[in-house]
């Protein structure tokens, strides 16, 4: 003891609590610079989507506030009348139509799939269950290569709204098929179990108890599939035509989509075209938000009901 | 709990029933319901396959005429059928890759700064709400960060920041002396911009399940605050990053509008950022209108079955790294 009490000692420790100081102080340095970096990166990651949106409520508001922009039919503008514009009244059913087709093929097929996904380990649900995740990560464009080589030619039916829905589905399916999954495997283990012990066979129980309880999970997949699909233009783009300027509702007619339009009035030359594709991107924001908030609350009520 | 297997036993004139880890039903009882199943999901593997096939077949011709020297050349040049035609897709391979390459760095280094201060630095009442904020901004379709980048940033490179940087001393060695309104870099600064909700909505929630134990303890060795997340919640949570990365990289690779908008579709050799390029998505998207009846469309759909291949190896690349870290973190 009495050893660390001599002079020289006393020196070497001041210098090892001198170096630890310095040490300390830089690692506090680094830490501050760090950590502020990391509060930068919110603001560097905020500035782009706000103006985003900045831009598409003071640039789209007008427009969607306006009856006669879902009631009228597209113009478009001539060199002698530029402001001349019409409503989107087609491409609004267009998006109408294709969704609802697509839900009729994909809803039921993905939800099938689902339920099997989650009740069978088996090796073909394997490969099924990777597949599956292939598909969801499959760049949207080839399912409109997919639905043109298929519906347009190999059937012969053309560009149409048919071959439109096709495409969409195709997206849909394994976005549905994968949140079905999940949300049935979510189910308790013992609300089965008690279906099975009171002697109710496999598809009983899972019709009558297991599908039930899942539902609000399968519900919200499928908003959250649809609000993919409405904002979807690659797979749409392709296949339907594009040219379509009257309503049809009919799956044989050319088509047109909102995403499609937009994508159409970016590139001419008038900015009264420009300024419409804001007003058209800020009903489909609108559209999106609200199904992805009502899916969001809905299924939040129902877990905490079930609580 | 996933392994636990019970033994039901059901009534005396039935076999019991067992139900393994996943509940799967005996085989002996199925009904309708089953058959259901069985048939709508043998329908799904059919259409995957046929999704493989049709893009592969349809491809066959291109790749028949002109071989290898579609993928490895340059250029896009279609005849009216006396003289041969020739497609290379060389340029929209690498500015596929370049693209979001750029883009991706940028969203990762951001959006993990990003996730870590929302839920290390952000008061929790405040959390939930950025964090639906950034769900919602995830959903906004491609379209719209393509609108927003034709229409404001596009003409503000043009108008302002080009003419700002080519007037700094030495910007016209390094930039050229115009520098155009589209370029690869445009659109690959969008389309990190659009990949940035999606990285965050995922990598928040990764970093958000970061055991605060691990954290505590760290901090209660001394260690600073950024020694926390850089050394203890960043590894711990890797797996996860990782799975958002290649979600976000995927995203980036598919991405059609934004790039066929911004990117400006030239097929060139000149790969420099700041000149105007196209990627695969894009050139497809732009071109197939125009390739009605003609042999560009097999071209096209080479360029689509390369895209799909890319995709594809990377979906399967990030399962089986994701699979093998676990295992590791498992082990350890």
């Amino acid at each position: 003891m009495t050893d660390l009490l001599s002079p020289i000692d006393s020196e070497v420790r001041a210098h090892v609590r001198e170096r630890a100081e310095a040490t300390r102080a830089r690692r506090q340095a680094v830490s501050s610079i760090m950590t502020g970096l990391c509060w930068a990166s919110i603001a560097v990651a905020a500035v782009p989507l706000v103006m985003i949106l900045v831009e598409l409520f003071s640039k789209g508001w007008s427009y969607i506030t306006t009856s006669s922009f879902y009631t009228q039919l597209p113009q478009a503008p001539t060199l002698f009348a530029q402001n001349q514009l019409g409503g989107i009244s087609n491409s609004l059913v267009g998006s109408l139509v294709l969704i609802v087709y697509a839900c009729i093929a994909a809803v039921p097929i993905g939800i099938g799939i689902g339920v099997y996904l989650a009740e069978h380990d088996t090796k073909p649900a394997a490969v099924l269950r990777t597949v599956t995740a292939t598909m969801i990560g499959a760049p949207s464009i080839l399912m409109g290569l997919f639905a043109y080589s298929v519906i347009v030619i190999q059937f012969g039916v053309g560009f149409s709204i048919l071959a439109g829905s096709f495409g969409l589905a195709v997206l849909m399916l394994p976005l549905i098929a994968s949140t079905t999954e999940l949300s049935v495997r979510n189910v308790p283990h013992t609300l089965r179990e008690a279906g099975l012990a009171l002697g109710a066979r496999p598809s009983t129980t899972s019709l009558r108890i297991v599908i039930p309880a899942a539902l609000t999970g399968i519900v919200t997949g499928c908003i959250l599939a649809i609000s993919r699909a409405v904002g979807e233009t690659a797979v749409v783009y392709l296949v339907i035509g594009g040219t379509a300027s009257a309503i049809t509702w009919k799956p044989l007619d050319f088509g047109n989509s909102l995403p499609s339009t937009i994508y159409g009035d970016v590139q001419s030359s008038y900015s009264s075209q420009h300024d419409q594709a804001w007003g058209i991107a800020l009903f489909l924001v609108l559209v999106i938000f609200v199904l992805s908030l009502a899916a969001r609350i809905w299924s939040a009520r129902k877990q905490k009901v079930r609580r | 709990m996933a392994d636990a297997t019970t033994t039901i036993t059901a009534p005396a004139d039935q076999p019991a029933v067992r139900v393994e880890g996943r509940q799967r039903p005996s085989t002996r009882s199925r009904g309708p319901y089953e058959w259901t199943l069985i048939v709508l999901s043998a329908l799904f593997a059919i259409i995957a396959f046929w999704f493989v096939g049709s893009i592969f077949f349809k491809s066959l011709p291109a790749f028949h005429q002109q071989g290898l020297s579609l993928v490895t050349g340059v250029g896009w040049n279609p005849t009216d059928g006396t003289t041969p035609s020739h497609y290379g897709l060389l340029t929209m391979i690498i500015g596929t890759v370049e693209t979001s390459g750029i883009a991706i760095v940028f969203a990762v280094i951001i959006g993990t700064g990003t996730s870590l201060a929302i839920n290390f630095f952000l008061p929790a009442r405040l959390r939930t709400i950025v964090a639906t904020m950034v769900e919602l901004l995830a959903a906004i379709p491609s379209v719209v960060y393509g609108i927003w980048g034709i229409l404001v940033l596009a003409p503000w490179v043009l108008n302002t920041f080009g003419p700002w940087l080519s007037s700094l001393p030495g910007g016209t060695a390094v930039f050229g002396t115009t520098l155009a309104g589209k370029s690869l870099l445009l659109a690959a600064i969008v389309l990190a911009v659009m990949i940035l909700p999606t990285y965050v909505a995922i990598s928040r929630e990764v970093i958000g399940a970061v055991p605060h134990e691990l954290v505590e303890a760290s901090l209660s060795l001394g260690a600073t605050k950024w020694q926390t997340l850089w050394k203890t919640v960043l590894p711990t949570g890797r797996i996860g990053l990782f799975g958002a990365t290649s979600l976000a990289l995927g995203r980036a690779f598919g991405e059609t509008i934004a790039v066929s908008l911004l990117a400006g579709g030239v097929v060139q050799t000149n790969y420099h950022p700041l000149a105007e390029g196209t990627s695969l998505a894009a050139f497809i998207a732009n071109q197939f209108g125009e390739a009605q009846g003609s042999d560009q469309i097999p071209a096209l759909f080479a360029a689509g079955f390369i895209l799909m291949l890319m995709s594809f190896g990377m979906s399967l690349l990030s399962t089986r790294l994701v699979a093998r870290q676990r295992k590791a973190a498992m082990a350890s």
